[in-house]
């Protein structure tokens, strides 16, 4: 462990840790390493490396170099598949060590948060969770803003006396670029440092659906706790509009939805077109995950709920008879014509 | 391994997220007069380590780092079932981030020889969730975390998990000691009885540990052995909206034609 004392002149470099999953790449990865593209321009002469830790993962390593990385760090083993934090922990660790990063982000979906929450002590790095801007300031360090107290407040976080400093980004506040690039980046080989005789853990078992992802998702409708478990009529809306079904965390802590459409603080952060809440009432940490959206509908049986506040468009009224209502207008709408997005 | 179990259970208390108000003239938290509670997610954890005492044999002891008066998170614990807790509270302690926050705690889970420590997801008041697996950092031990279910295996010194990972689900065996982060809202906290409420309240103190208690050096604590620090903190305008009350299907239809072209 690090006595603290750092030459942060000596640390240079922006990684972003690029997580996989049985070569499947979390989509915040590639939202990352595109954001910080920005920030390596503010450090000159400094570059932009992805680190990729997992099994057999030359594409994924090939896939960030032509979504613009200067440089690809690969610790590849079959001790990384599937993530444990006890090797990934230790893999980094020495990488870190070795190799003097100034900025580390991490996508903030369970695994990223796992990784990071245990790879910046043994560091004693600076992590800041949960961010949703990042930016060099003046100083020439790393200004971490994160929302605080369900979202009145954005904090900014810095670190000016250690290296590296590590930050958990949001996923779905960035746009990931596109795998476009020329790919004429580096691929770095990483001594692999951890045995499977020395991890602590077991994965007994993994099971993986299709994840939906509402982070890239152009119309939303959205369940709230008005619904008392029933989602006929909010699919019958989201199908009507062609949108994706998300949810507040109401109505995902009551188990009618999936925590991975869950929007707001401790759920995803989207930007669609359109964003119709029903019977969500409006508290603001639903608020802050979708306050991006570009026009937003409400309909809600309480007229003084706060969401008809954050709305463009409000309906007051029973959400079983307007969602069935409003899907109609849209089936008949539809049918002779394509629908144009 | 087949002695009896030590569960650590870290708890904390937090002003009440309902209570919270912004100072119009400033602009910052007004957490002062917010009333001091039990934060959420913590209760989930009590729930996981009452019911690891209800399968194997454990000593289930309760911790809190927090000024000196905090203890009725401590109460509570104790009303609930567990079997002793701890108070950690030093001024040295004041204005620590997760790294020396988690390290606090680390020493404190060393002091009562966990065998497992339990967490809630992430506290209301910070909501890092970087604290469990920092203490397990800080030990080189394992973690498991947005854990949904336990099942202890007391013959092989393992405690098995099953996990939320983004879209699905995995199980995990984890030698021990090991610190649990719970997931928010995975099990149903159980009602303290009475008679166990009227001792946490009328009979029960916490026994009160500080720096030197515990062998930390006061250098490596609080705000100066902090690496992150708050730069500044901004009052987030409210997103300006319409705010078009629509009377009707067929006018909310026409709007959302307008507006995206469905």
């Amino acid at each position: 462990m690090s006595d603290g004392t750092v030459d942060i002149d000596e640390h240079e470099d922006v990684w972003v840790f690029i997580e996989e999953h049985d070569g499947e790449v979390a989509n915040v990865s590639w939202e990352l390493l595109s954001e910080a593209q920005s920030l390596v321009e503010q450090k000159e002469g400094e570059d932009l490396v992805a680190l990729v830790i997992g099994e057999d993962v030359d594409e994924v390593a090939d896939e960030a170099l032509a979504r613009g990385a200067d440089r690809v760090l690969v610790a590849d083993d079959p001790i990384f598949e599937p993530y444990r934090a006890d090797p990934y922990g230790e893999q980094f660790r020495h990488m870190v060590e070795q190799r003097k990063p100034d900025i580390v982000l991490i996508g903030g979906t369970t695994t990223g948060r796992d990784f990071a929450g245990r790879v910046a002590v043994p560091a004693y790095a600076g992590l800041t969770a949960d961010c949703t801007e990042i930016d060099i300031g003046p100083d020439g360090h790393l200004q971490a803003r994160r929302p605080a107290f369900g979202g009145d407040v954005l904090a900014t976080i810095k670190c000016e006396q250690h290296r590296p400093q590590m930050a958990t980004i949001r996923p779905g506040v960035f746009e990931a670029a596109a795998a476009d690039g020329e790919g004429d980046g580096e691929t770095v080989d990483a001594d692999v440092v951890v045995d499977e005789d020395e991890t602590l853990t077991e994965v007994l078992e993994r099971e993986v659906g299709e994840t939906a992802d509402i982070t890239d998702a152009d119309r939303i409708v959205a369940a709230g706790g008005g619904v008392e478990g029933d989602l006929g009529p909010v699919r019958e809306l989201a199908e009507a509009l062609d949108a994706e079904l998300a949810a507040s965390r109401k109505a995902v802590d009551e188990g009618w939805v999936e925590h991975a459409r869950q929007v707001g603080q401790t759920g995803k952060t989207v930007r669609p077109d359109l964003y119709v809440a029903v019977g969500i009432s409006g508290a603001v940490q639903h608020l802050e995950g979708m306050n991006d959206s570009a026009t937003v509908v409400a309909i809600n049986n309480d007229p003084n709920a706060p969401i008809f506040e954050n709305a463009d468009y409000g309906i007051v009224g029973d959400l079983f008879e307007v969602c069935p209502e409003l899907a109609a207008a849209f089936d008949d709408a539809d049918e002779p014509q394509e629908v144009i997005a | 391994m087949t002695e009896s179990w030590t569960v650590a259970v870290g708890v904390k208390q937090v002003p009440d997220a309902d209570d919270v108000s912004i100072d119009p003239d400033t602009g910052t938290l007004n957490r002062s007069d917010a009333a001091a509670v039990l934060n959420p997610p913590d209760q989930n954890a009590l729930e996981s380590a009452l019911e690891l005492k209800d399968q194997v044999d454990a000593r289930v002891v309760a911790f809190s780092m927090g000024p000196p008066g905090a203890t009725d998170v401590l109460e509570t614990a104790i009303a609930m079932g567990c079997d002793d807790a701890l108070l950690v509270s030093d001024r040295a302690f004041a204005g620590s981030d997760t790294w020396p926050t988690s390290l606090t705690l680390a020493e404190t889970a060393d002091y009562v020889d966990a065998d497992v420590v339990i967490c809630g997801e992430e506290t209301t008041d910070s909501s890092t969730g970087q604290v469990p697996p920092g203490i397990a950092a800080h030990k080189g031990w394992a973690q498991l975390t947005y854990v949904e279910d336990l099942e202890p295996r007391p013959e092989d010194g393992q405690l098995v998990a099953k996990r939320d990972i983004e879209g699905g689900h995995e199980r995990v065996a984890a030698d021990l000691p090991v610190v649990v982060a719970v997931g928010y809202g995975e099990n149903e906290p159980r009602p303290a009885p009475l008679h166990r409420k009227i001792y946490a309240e009328n009979d029960f103190d916490p026994e009160v540990l500080d720096a030197d208690d515990l062998g930390i050096d006061k250098d490596i604590v609080g705000l100066p052995a902090s690496p992150t620090k708050v730069g500044g903190q901004d009052t987030v305008e409210p997103v300006e909206r319409e705010q078009k009350q629509v009377d009707g299907v067929d006018e909310l239809a026409d709007a959302i034609v307008e507006e995206v072209g469905v």
